[in-house]
């Protein structure tokens, strides 16, 4: 029930957001409808997400983007530098399972990562434009961060 | 006061478009699927951010900066989704 409540207060206010805040009452009845289904369709997971820690990822979130837009722009622009393209496989601690989805997806708009599907033995494999070495490391210590915002280190 | 925050405006969607360049440039250069995404879904974040950045302060003319922000955030979380499937496909193949 909290769960419904906090889905339909969100996408209430993504509809605000996108609409202007015109036709409040439809908006209503259409985050009410897209609650219900994401409920059938996404049932709550045992993780509470931590605020704190969400808004830190988050306000994070801007830096990281400069930093994975910059470092793509230089290898395509600059004719000496040449994509050296490599996968890498890194074993993830967060369970298979809808939490580690979300982690991937997260991990492929941060730099140099983009993970391409999984290994036989359970890794994951990240396929990585250029500076293959630090890729895990850095994919385990930005999974740390996610997984405390998202409640899931306890 | 408004002269600097038309050239705020300006250099922001100036160095949008250069990121918008720079993510074509890695589509026709890079070698492969997976690095042409690499291209297409990082630089062209940042491009789009910077322009949504430069329009805030001119917002009222194209619905209200949180209908910007929201642009970007739909963006972000389509190519989240879609890129990490792409380069699973892709490497299959």
């Amino acid at each position: 029930m909290a769960a419904g409540a906090t889905r339909f207060a969100l996408l209430l206010l993504a509809w605000a957001a996108i609409t202007g805040g015109d036709d409040m009452m439809l908006g209503a009845v259409t985050a009410a409808a897209a609650a219900w289904c994401s409920l059938l369709l996404s049932p709550p997971g045992p993780y509470r997400p931590r605020p704190t820690a969400l808004a830190l990822l988050a306000l994070r979130f801007p830096w990281q983007a400069l930093r994975a837009g910059v470092d793509v722009a230089r290898v395509a622009l600059d004719p000496r530098r040449a994509p050296n393209p490599g996968e890498v496989a890194w074993t993830p601690r967060l369970p298979p399972g809808p939490a580690r989805d979300a982690f991937l997806a997260y991990a492929s708009l941060l730099p140099g990562t983009l993970p391409a599907g999984e290994a036989a033995d359970g890794a994951v494999i990240i396929h990585a434009l250029t500076n293959h070495a630090a890729v895990a490391a850095d994919m385990t210590a930005e999974e740390a961060r996610f997984a405390r915002a998202i409640g899931a280190d306890a | 006061m408004s002269l600097l925050v038309d050239a705020f405006s300006l250099l922001a969607i100036l160095a949008g478009l250069v990121f918008f360049a720079a993510g074509t440039a890695g589509l026709l250069r890079f070698p492969d699927a997976s690095s042409r995404l690499h291209a297409l879904t990082k630089a062209d974040h940042l491009g789009l951010g910077l322009i949504v950045l430069g329009l805030l302060p001119r917002a009222e003319a194209v619905g209200g900066a949180p209908r910007l922000i929201a642009v970007w955030l739909l963006v972000l979380v389509s190519s989240a989704a879609a890129g990490p499937l792409l380069a699973r496909l892709a490497r299959r193949r």
